[in-house]
């Protein structure tokens, strides 16, 4: 009602005066006609009658046009009408005389409506205007006005006289109750056609007709509604009743321009074969057929007429009840589109298009108009070319992923060549050149290797391995290797959320390759400040957590424009630095991919703090749930490594090249007696690429170096033979100083059983005399390569333990622990001492060639969290400085006078043999092998061995050693 | 380009057979630890070896010379002197040192070279003067292979 304009009422009042035009032209004849039914005529109109009609005029003389016509029309047709059946009581109607005054109407005309209605209404004026009255009583269209509230307040004659009623009958009452009276069917359904049209019209403002109703004289008809507002507000609502069928209505009225077009419609539609156009009625029911449809569908017009249209449809759509839910949305929408299977008539199917549109005729909704296409044919090439493209792909994807290794076949070779090449004696100039070359090749057969996981990715051919997932020592390897490629002044910081869990199952390589690629991006692209790993669980359910990584640098970041498509394959976000920043710009697409697979998502954003990145992951990984579980993996790990001699690994170069990554990081001690065997054994150490060896000339010094530094030695390298202290009493004395360095025996002519000799005095392998290089690296690899560091190994037994007894648990973490923060501190080489996280040594490119290591992970899972018991925040740079004065470090506690990995070994072999170990038994934990075996301790047999530093040496030597030789020589 | 790798090989090839006295496996892989076209490193380990080797034997002759000594005390003494340089002779892969020293070792021990005891310490000390000679034999054979300014394998202009 709010809706009002003057336009809108412009537009009403304008069909109005035309609606009243036509009943004046209708109506001159039929007046005369009625004139004798003077008893119609004199009811006094109703409160509501007068307003309307008031209100009817005033529009009227607010409005020249329709002002205009209403005068022209009373003029031109000459009506006997208005003032002499005017009510002279009814301000209304001296209004409407007033204004039909004011407009130049005719006088004569005047004249003789007085003459005409003298009797029914007595005149007023004798200029007034044919009255309003008159002319609606005499309409030959029977009318009825209503108030704003529904209630009769005025009928037409004509109305009275089809409707076989009375004036009496009708004004007063209200619509419905009075149609429920005179519908001949019984129940409120049809008068609702009526309500629902009027209410209709009113929501609308605008004229809406009806659906017909069959009233008690026998008749059909329908109702057009016009409701009438003044401003906002409903005035009256005009109902005229048409006595006709639908379907003549429709036609009439589509017939409009001219019956030809209405012809060249039918025709056109008729002809069309190529659609098949048909109308339905408001139920689905089929009304019209046309040529197309007949051909399309293979019925007959007179086979199909009537029927429901859903008989198109197949079982399936009509299980989902498509042909109901289509008619629906489109009444709804007034269009609805679909393609799908239709069927013919011979049961065969075609893939259709279909368009059903609603149809009205005077805002009655009549049924519906569907059109339909047979798509059948581009269907089919539509199929072909989705077919020949999926196969494309996949041949694509295939040649890829055999390309790709095809190529890094003869690429690993020329790696290895050149890894031998390397490791001959080179000029600078020529080994500058190799270096080139091996670098190339490297970065070419990662370039192979991405290209391999994307296509593998894309085919969707890659696989995600169930696997123990150490995620902390996962992250904090990563960062180890990273952390030797970044600049002095780049910190790298870890943070590792207490609930953390230990471990967890999944695909520990992929897992890896995603903090790999990230923690790389960071660290290629961040020149100073810090880099941020921060590994939290970001949700977690009953089966499974979701674990969030996050990199947070302080380098270049990344410009808004270029974030969008970071994780988009093959783009590198800023080509200037390309030269700069190698890479082959698949990283992060093939991270983002892995991170979807693992369940999880990957993400980025800057760096709030400062100019930098932050990128993010999360994966879901499942939940170990039973102890057995563990236990099995412990098993196969113990499988696995075997006894702690043994040497499997068949490629000596491939070997030595990771051994050569390593060993400048190692230190080494190197006990032995004869001048030249030194020399000999320092060069060929130097040759693997150690830098870091001390020498010791007899056992006595060497125990004193190896004590003294109690993690200082990664290795030693013991001569059995040698004067002062021999190589098997120095190994006991170490051992009983409870340093678990690895100790190699070298001794010459070792045959079977030595091994086991040496063992007992606590030495953990030995190398033959003279000794051969390769057995050497094969031997140095094991210990250096795969085996835990010793001085971690604590930790991880405990860790170890702890997961499988719940008790340990209470051995709270404290809250928002930093693990690490972490220098580079290459040159002397001591961070590795210093760095207690995480697993394995650093091994940069082979990483994921190390046999073993998803093995080394489950060791290691937890390793990190064991520093969680230390005081909230252990730096690494202090942590190494006490490891290598262990006694300077400042206490925070008198418990942690050292740093958890380096904590009293007294208090470490307790935990390891009893308080941990309480229903663990030692075998099993020797099982693994990892630990360098335990010494077995006997006052007894040690004092008796335990020589003299002060006597000669022939003497020292004497007794064991050449007892040892003696049961060696054949 | 003509890598080291290659010279090597024809250092390889060109390296005279020792025969009996060297294993040739060992003394290339002795050889390989060479940083450069020069032999330095392996020419030093071999003269220090014959430096070494000559103190040793000199060691030897005066405990086999020292009658103030109780045989058993001068046996154990050699021994240890036997075992000592056959550790470095085995290292650079000089055989016949190494066997003669070998046997300086047993007798040391009272054993006979099958490790058969040998109780009688006389037997023990002749059978090390003998096997000390022909020691220092080879020693001067092989030095001149190695070391000869004319002909030796590590030639004066290595230096």
């Amino acid at each position: 009602m709010h809706l009002s304009t003057a336009k809108a009422n412009t537009t009403i009042v304008a069909d109005m005066a035309n609606s009243l035009l036509n009943m004046v032209i209708g109506g001159h004849e039929d007046g005369k006609d009625k004139e004798s039914h003077s008893d119609i005529n004199d009811s006094a109109p109703g409160p509501d009658n007068s307003d309307s009609l008031q209100s009817l005029t005033q529009e009227h003389s607010n409005d020249d046009d329709s002002h205009h016509i209403l005068a022209s029309a009373s003029a031109s047709a000459s009506t006997p009408t208005t003032q002499d059946i005017e009510d002279e009581n009814d301000p209304a109607w001296s209004i409407a005389t007033t204004t039909t005054t004011d407009s130049s109407v005719d006088d004569s005309s005047n004249s003789n409506v007085t003459v005409t209605l003298q009797e029914d209404v007595p005149p007023t004026h004798p200029f007034a205007a044919p009255d309003m009255s008159l002319i609606f009583d005499y309409s030959p269209i029977p009318l009825l006005l209503l108030s704003s509230s529904c209630c009769i307040t005025r009928v037409s004659k004509r109305f009275c006289q089809d409707w076989h009623v009375t004036e009496k009958d009708c004004v007063g009452k209200f619509l419905l109750p009075f149609l429920d009276g005179q519908v001949r069917e019984t129940g409120a359904s049809k008068s609702k056609h009526i309500a629902e049209a009027v209410d209709d019209a009113v929501a609308s403002r605008s004229e809406r007709t009806s659906k017909a109703i069959t009233v008690k004289s026998a008749f059909t008809c329908r109702a057009r509604v016009i409701p009438i507002f003044r401003g906002a507000e409903l005035v009256s609502i005009y109902l005229e009743w048409h006595e006709r069928p639908t379907s003549d209505v429709l036609d009439n009225e589509l017939v409009q321009p001219g019956l030809s077009t209405d012809e060249a419609f039918r025709i056109l539609v008729q002809a069309l074969k190529d659609y098949a156009i048909f109308l339905l009625d408001t139920k689905g029911h089929i009304a019209t057929w046309n040529t197309g449809a007949q051909l399309l569908k293979g019925y007959t017009r007179d086979e199909i007429i009537g029927k429901h249209f859903s008989i198109f449809y197949g079982k399936e759509d009509l299980d989902i009840k498509k042909p109901e839910m289509e008619l629906d949305i489109c009444l709804r929408e007034g269009r609805v589109e679909d393609e799908g299977w239709r069927y013919k008539k011979d049961g065969t199917r075609f893939w259709a298009n279909v368009v059903i549109t609603a149809v009205y005729k005077n805002g009655v909704h009549v049924g519906f108009g569907k059109v339909t296409r047979d798509l059948t044919e581009r269907k089919a090439s539509e199929s072909r070319l989705i077919a020949a493209y999926e196969e494309s792909e996949k041949l694509k994807s295939d040649f890829l992923a055999n390309m790709s290794h095809e190529i890094r076949t003869p690429m690993h070779g020329m790696l290895s060549a050149c890894a031998l090449l390397l490791d001959s004696p080179l000029t600078e100039r020529q080994r500058d050149i190799v270096n080139i070359m091996d670098e190339s090749g490297q970065i070419l057969l990662q370039v192979i290797n991405d290209i391999l996981d994307y296509s593998k990715l894309a085919s969707g051919s890659f696989s995600v391995s169930s696997d123990v997932v150490g995620v902390a020592s996962i992250i904090t390897s990563v960062v180890r290797s990273v952390q030797t490629t970044l600049p002095p002044a780049v910190h790298f910081e870890l943070f590792l959320a207490l609930n953390l869990p230990k471990s967890v199952q999944g695909d520990p390589l992929r897992y890896r390759q995603i903090v790999q690629n990230i923690v790389g991006n960071a660290a290629k692209f961040t020149d100073k400040g810090s880099i941020r790993v921060r590994a939290s669980v970001h949700s977690e359910d009953s089966d499974s957590y979701t674990l969030l990584t996050e990199v947070i640098d302080t380098g270049i970041g990344i410009r808004e424009a270029a974030s969008a498509s970071l994780f988009t394959p093959f783009s590198q976000f800023d080509l200037t630095t390309t030269k700069r920043y190698k890479g082959t710009g698949l990283g992060l697409s093939i991270a983002k991919s892995l991170a979807e697979l693992m369940g999880g998502r990957i993400g980025y954003r800057p760096n709030p703090e400062r100019h930098g990145s932050i990128f993010w992951f999360t994966a879901r990984f499942k939940k170990i749930k039973s102890l057995e579980q563990i236990q099995d993996w412990k098993h196969q790990m113990a499988a696995k490594d075997g006894s702690p001699i043994s040497h499997i690994q068949p490629d000596v170069t491939i070997l030595q090249k990771r051994l050569a990554s390593v060993a400048g990081r190692k230190t080494v001690l190197l006990v032995e007696d004869n001048i030249i065997n030194q020399k000999v054994m320092l060069g060929m150490l130097r040759s693997l690429g150690f830098k870091s060896i001390d020498l010791a000339a007899d056992g006595a010094a060497a125990v004193k170096m190896v004590t003294g530094k109690p993690v200082g030695y990664d290795i030693v390298l013991m001569d059995i033979n040698m004067p002062i202290m021999d190589g098997q009493e120095a190994s006991q004395r170490i051992r009983d100083a409870n340093v678990k360095v690895p100790i190699i025996a070298m001794t010459a002519y070792a045959l079977k059983g030595d091994r086991e000799k040496c063992l007992e005095f606590g030495m953990n392998d030995y190398v033959p005399k003279p000794v051969d290089r390769k057995y050497l690296i094969k031997v140095l690899a094991t210990w250096l390569l795969e085996k835990v560091d010793y001085r971690k190994a604590y930790d991880e037994r405990l860790q170890q333990l702890k997961s499988c007894d719940e008790k340990l648990h209470r051995l709270s973490v404290s809250e928002g622990a930093t693990v690490a923060v972490a220098r580079r501190e290459s040159e002397d080489g001591f961070l590795k001492r210093g760095m207690a996280l995480g697993g394995e040594e650093r091994d940069e490119k082979g990483w994921n060639t190390l046999p073993g290591r998803q093995g080394h992970e489950v060791h290691n899972a937890g390793v990190a969290q064991g520093t969680f018991e230390e005081p909230a925040c252990v730096k690494i740079p202090d942590a190494v400085e006490r490891t290598e004065r262990p006694h300077q470090g400042p206490p925070p506690t008198p418990k942690d006078e050292q740093p958890g990995w380096l904590a009293s070994q007294e208090g470490r072999q307790d935990l390891y043999n009893g308080g941990v170990g309480e229903g663990v038994p030692d075998e099993e934990v020797n099982a693994n092998g990892d630990v360098p075996v335990p010494v077995p301790v006997s006052d007894g047999e040690i004092s008796p061995r335990t020589p003299c530093v002060t006597t000669d040496q022939p003497q020292v030597e004497g007794e064991a050693a050449d007892e040892y030789e003696r049961i060696v020589k054949p | 380009m003509h890598s080291h790798y290659d010279d090597d090989r024809e250092d390889q090839d060109i390296m005279p057979d020792f025969g009996e006295h060297v294993d040739n496996g060992i003394f290339e892989q002795i050889l390989e630890m060479d940083d450069d076209d020069k032999r330095e490193f392996s020419k030093s380990l071999v003269t220090n070896f014959f430096d070494q080797a000559e103190e040793t034997f000199v060691k030897i002759e005066e405990v086999l010379n020292n009658n103030k000594l109780d045989n058993g005390k001068r046996l154990e003494t050699l021994s240890s002197l036997g075992h000592f340089l056959k550790g470095s002779s085995a290292t650079l892969g000089f055989n016949k040192i190494r066997d003669s020293c070998q046997i300086i070792q047993q007798y040391g021990h009272k054993l006979n070279v099958d490790g058969s005891a040998e109780p009688n310490e006389q037997v023990c000390l002749d059978k090390i003067k003998a096997a000390l000679k022909t020691a220092r034999n080879d020693k001067d054979v092989l030095a001149d292979m190695m070391l000869n300014e004319t002909h030796g394998f590590f030639q004066p202009d290595d230096e």
